[in-house]
């Protein structure tokens, strides 16, 4: 059942423009990133980890984040057009599997977007010319990255459900990007979806969680998904539809 | 006959209005229900409420014999529906909306051929919906409701946005449905002539209340002739009448007459004339259904 909602989603996205912002906002992310670096060679000089530095700082505090919210207000706007809640939840699949087909679609997409960011990455820097070896830390940035990323998938999805609109979900998002740097830079880094994509990522500490901090990292974005996903699957089926 | 759906007192409040007022539906199987009333009515509603996506607030629904809140993926399987205007994805085909579906709902493929055959879109199935016109867009909607061949076929004003071509081609497809594949339609509409050429059942509903359900005969079966009678005084006929166990209604400046014979016509005029009372007219009033409707909703407008 899951399965076929999943599958169905996935003809939904055909011919549509989504890859361009897929795409393009990793790819805006890396260029500022790697201009920045070239430019400021002087201050920056640990090689692939001040490079990072710049590049995840883009696109983990600002880029990543708004194309998540995008994705995430598409992926609804499909549904709250033409009457399309009607239809699908007059399928006989249980409303769960609905949402969670959407939850499943998005953390694919968000993963190749981590794969495309890491290639801009790399290809970046060794545009630039950087010599020495790809930290180690990299994988794990990068899968921290999507775990927290799937989470903040899910908090947008959530919005976007509920508010017909699709600029207003996606504007507060933004407004939670900021929001999470500031309970980031308070110590605060492990309780708010959009802080745990910057710790994770190690966007602004590069110094890895420990391993305390990296289990709490994992525990708080299941249990954001778990509980998000579970609300709204319990207020779309108690519910009116509005169409 | 086997009762395909069924209410109990079905209601929906919204703040303190009641749009749906304790509704007992009943559709059997192979009817094909029309289901009537005037903009507002509280047709839409009702529908929603029989597919679960409005909850009710007050009654219970009962689908294949079955509660709907404890068994809604059964019963889902076995409906099809279009609710209000047509739902499909504009960036994508016809066939790739049907495809939607039939992911959804698990058929073969030989499904979704015959049912963009049957609404006669298989020509344009490789278009965007963005270009269809509303009338090819109604189809789709349609061919998407049918794709499961479904038990019970729920339709919203079915013929919306459809030309008369159209209308009349819908119209034969919707009346052939039942015996060619056994299924049971219920389809709302504010047009009385609409379900008059199609339905075998008839439910009216009215500002939420059910005004009239029967069979279509039953429907059509107040829409006998009856006698008109204007005399000089008004007053002392209508006494006369009462007298001789006759209670018309009056109607402007006349007395009407329903389910009367001939013989009492005659009878009721020798009364008359002995009395002194000079009758002026005796004439037949055939009524239409849309009087009846009319009569039955109280409302003069168009609906
Ligand atoms: N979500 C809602 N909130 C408040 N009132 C509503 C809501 N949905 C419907 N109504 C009211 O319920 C009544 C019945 O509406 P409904 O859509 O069922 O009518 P209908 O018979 O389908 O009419 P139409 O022929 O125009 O489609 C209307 O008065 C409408 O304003
Ligand atoms: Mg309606």
């Amino acid at each position: 059942m899951l399965q076929q909602c999943i599958s169905a989603e996935w003809i939904k996205l055909r011919r549509s423009y989504l890859w361009i912002v897929m795409m393009s906002l990793p790819l805006v992310s890396v260029c500022i990133g790697c201009a920045n670096f070239a430019m400021n060679q002087g201050v920056l000089k640990n090689e692939w980890y001040s490079l990072w530095s710049q590049v995840s700082l883009f696109y983990g505090e600002f880029f990543f984040p708004i194309l998540i919210a995008i994705c995430s207000a598409y992926l609804c706007r499909l549904e709250h057009a033409n009457r399309n809640w009607n239809m699908i939840m007059t399928a006989p699949v249980s409303v769960g599997s609905l949402f969670i087909a959407k939850v499943a679609v998005i953390s694919v997409l968000l993963l190749l977007v981590q794969g495309f960011f890491f290639i801009l990455y790399v290809a970046g820097g060794m545009l630039i010319g950087l010599q020495a070896d790809l930290p180690p830390e990299l994988p794990g940035w990068l899968f921290r990255g999507w775990i927290a990323a799937v989470a903040i998938g899910v908090l947008q999805l959530a919005l976007s459900v509920r508010i017909r609109s699709f600029a207003a979900p996606v504007g507060i998002g933004l407004c939670m990007t900021f929001l999470g740097l500031g309970m980031y830079v308070m110590n605060l880094g492990l309780i708010f979806p959009h802080s745990l994509l910057t710790a994770g990522m190690g966007v602004l500490s590069q110094e890895g969680l420990g391993l305390g901090s990296s289990f709490l990292f994992y525990v708080m974005n299941l249990l954001y998904i778990v509980v998000i996903s579970a609300g709204v699957m319990y207020r779309m089926r108690s519910t009116d539809v509005v169409s | 006959m086997n009762q395909i759906v069924s209410t109990r007192n079905l209601s929906k409040r919204y703040g303190n209005v009641f749009s749906v007022n304790e509704v007992n539906l009943s559709v059997c199987e192979g009817d094909i229900y029309g289901f009537l009333g005037p903009n507002g009515a509280g047709k839409t509603t009702t529908l929603k409420m029989l597919l679960g996506l409005v909850r009710p607030t007050g009654g219970k629904v009962k689908i294949f014999g079955k509660e709907l809140e404890a068994n809604r993926r059964y019963i889902l399987q076995n409906i099809g529906s279009l609710i209000e205007s047509p739902s499909n994805y504009e960036h994508l085909t016809g066939l790739e909306n049907m495809r939607v579906v039939q992911r959804l709902r698990d058929v073969p493929d030989k499904n979704v051929t015959e049912a963009l055959k049957m609404v006669r879109l298989e020509k344009q199935k490789d278009k965007k919906v963005a270009q269809y016109s509303l009338g090819m867009k109604q189809r789709l909607g349609i061919a998407m409701a049918m794709l499961s061949f479904p038990k019970l076929l729920i339709l919203d004003e079915p013929t919306n946005g459809l030309d008369p071509a159209g209308i009349g081609e819908m119209r034969e497809l919707i009346k052939s449905l039942p015996q060619r594949y056994g299924m049971t339609i219920l389809l709302s509409s504010h047009l009385l002539s609409e379900i008059e050429q199609m339905a075998t059942s008839v439910g009216i509903i009215h500002n939420g209340t059910m005004l009239f359900q029967g069979s279509m005969e039953k429907l059509q079966a107040r829409s006998r002739p009856a006698i008109r009678i204007k005399t000089q005084d008004h007053a002392m006929a209508r006494e006369l009448l009462a007298s001789r166990g006759f209670f018309p209604k009056v109607q402007e400046d006349s007395l009407l007459l329903e389910n009367i014979t001939d013989s009492q016509v005659a009878q009721v005029n020798r009364d008359l004339v002995a009395a002194d009372i000079d009758v002026l007219r005796i004439e037949e009033q055939t009524r239409s259904l849309e009087s009846i409707f009319l009569d039955l909703t109280g409302k003069g407008n168009s609906l």
